[in-house]
């Protein structure tokens, strides 16, 4: 008979899949979770569901259909893309824009600003369980859209920005529509921000999940709201002064703690900041002709190459623009802030609870088709790090 | 730390909804919204700059019929055609025009389950001409 010496304890580490269809995640992404019981053993981020090789693209269009195309790169960030693309464009033709121009796409992009935070900060309720205050956010949101469509003339797609400046001008009738507009949005943002302060629900779920430590931060290269919510500051609009943010006077908002909620509270903080910069300029806003005329652009570019970068809502987002001389490009390289702060974060779940995921992941403000493009390296290196069963606890001894 | 949506909830209750019935009562857009846009027949010159600058290559170059009256300086008799499945509403082919030739109009109601384009706008601009050409 044998005797029985060993009791082997295996723990069950269950392999769940989140997304890429899920009703938490609005975009295709697969989190696979490993989880003990409710708490969670490791993440891996998979992408590449939404890749459509806009970066190739570019490669076989014009430099101006190009503009129009990166637009379509993300649809909630477009102006803020086409202006990175458009001043990388800039760059190697040294072409500086009129200072109305200058302005004109600063509102652009902070009108964008707002309706993203506030997109985000809806998901952010309505992970958290609070579909009422997702539903209010998004009604007060459709004002800003509108706000959007009196600048651009689309709610959503601006295609606002072209070499030399921009591509519409605006009169007093506009400038009192849109101060109006952002007089009542502020009222309500300050409303929910009291919300989000004081709601039982919101705290409890966006307390203590996914803190990250200002160190992790820095390591793990994260970006824009994220890394802001870590205490630490770092914004491009401070730091490269690009367009017209010299001139606007605006803060940076941080706060210390780095957990989901102090990552809420950042951009309650830019939203106050995007609508006094919105004010600023709409009150300041310098004579001249902003728009140029598209016909006479140069339509071939000298050889050279040109990097700029914007804080986009989500981060910083960088262009790469290569000309070898003619009317299209040689390489487009596109760095998105999703990328970073989706691929790089996985460690902020580990010794999370399940449900707490998607809020983790929703405070990342995640744009799953911005950083579909730089997906390749991740693919081909096809490594998983998985460790067997017996390993992860109860060895025999 | 008690809900401060609830006095909004029960506001919400006796006024108007934000949303609104669409087909029956209309969205409100802006008059330089950019919608549906086509070509003058008058002033069209058949350069094929718009085609050639579309970033959606929503544009194609056809053949005025022949019982339609073109302007003498649209000496190749060709005019641009905007297939709206494809076109992206950015306005590239007005803002290239050397003549100016694109009308605009804020119409954005194009669903449709036939192949919507532009040809039978383009060509009501212009004239058919007596007895054919």
């Amino acid at each position: 008979m044998v005797e029985v010496t060993h009791l082997i304890e295996i723990p069950m580490a269950v392999e769940i899949p989140v997304g890429p269809q899920h009703p938490a995640l609005h975009e295709p992404l697969l989190l696979k979770l490993y989880a003990d019981g409710e708490r969670i053993i490791k993440v891996d981020v998979m992408t590449g569901y939404n890749h459509r090789g806009i970066e190739k693209l570019t490669e076989k269009n014009t430099f101006y259909r190009d503009i129009f195309i990166i637009g379509r790169v993300c649809g909630i960030c477009n102006a803020v893309h086409t202006n990175c693309y458009v001043r990388a464009l800039e760059y190697i033709l040294d072409v500086d824009p009129p200072p109305r121009a200058k302005y004109l796409r600063v509102l652009s992009m902070e009108l964008e600003r707002l309706h993203s935070h506030m997109l985000v900060l809806a998901v952010t309720a309505e992970l958290a369980g609070y579909e009422t205050l997702f539903m209010y956010l998004m009604k007060d949101r459709e004002y800003v859209m509108k706000s959007k469509e009196i600048l651009t003339g689309q709610r959503v797609m601006a295609d606002y920005m072209m070499v030399g400046g921009v591509r519409r001008d605006i009169d007093e009738v506009k400038t009192s529509r849109i101060l109006d507009i952002i007089k009542r949005v502020e009222e309500r943002i300050k409303y929910y921000h009291k919300i989000f302060q004081e709601d039982v629900t919101i705290n409890r779920r966006l307390r203590d999940t996914g803190r990250i430590k200002p160190r992790e931060a820095l390591a793990y290269s994260l970006v824009g709201p994220v890394v802001r919510g870590s205490g630490i500051k770092t914004d491009i609009r401070i730091q490269d002064k690009y367009d017209a943010y010299g001139d606007i006077p605006f803060n940076v908002i941080t706060e210390d703690y780095g957990d989901s909620y102090a990552r809420a509270m950042v951009r309650f903080g830019e939203l106050y900041e995007s609508i006094n910069m919105v004010r600023y300029i709409l009150t300041h806003l310098p004579q001249g002709n902003p728009v140029p005329d598209e016909r006479k652009l140069p339509r071939r570019f000298p050889v050279g190459e040109s990097y700029a970068a914007v804080e986009a809502p989500r981060g910083e987002l960088t262009y790469y623009v290569s000309s070898s001389g003619g009317d299209k490009p040689y390489r487009v390289k596109i760095r998105t802030p999703s990328l970073n702060n989706i691929v790089n974060s996985a460690f902020t779940y580990v010794d999370q609870m399940i449900a707490d995921v998607p809020i983790i992941l929703g405070s990342f403000d995640p744009c799953i088709s911005c950083m579909e493009r730089a997906v390749i390296t991740d693919l081909r290196r096809g490594v998983r790090y998985q460790v067997p069963l017996k390993e992860l606890g109860g060895v025999r001894k | 730390m008690r809900p401060g949506l609830i006095k909004e909830i029960i506001k919400g209750i006796f006024v108007k909804p934000v949303t609104i019935q669409y087909p029956k009562e209309q969205t409100l857009i802006e008059p330089d919204f950019r919608g549906r846009q086509y070509a003058d027949l008058k002033k069209c010159i058949g350069c094929s700059l718009c085609a050639v600058e579309c970033p959606a290559n929503a544009i194609t170059m056809t053949k005025i019929p022949d019982e339609y009256v073109a302007p003498k300086t649209n000496a190749r008799r060709i005019y641009p055609v905007v297939d709206y499945f494809r076109c992206v509403f950015c306005y590239r082919c007005v803002t290239v025009c050397p003549v100016n030739a694109y009308l605009v109009t804020n119409e954005y109601r194009l669903a449709s389950s036939t192949i919507v384009e532009s040809s039978e706008l383009s060509l009501s601009t212009t004239t058919k001409a007596a007895g054919g050409v």
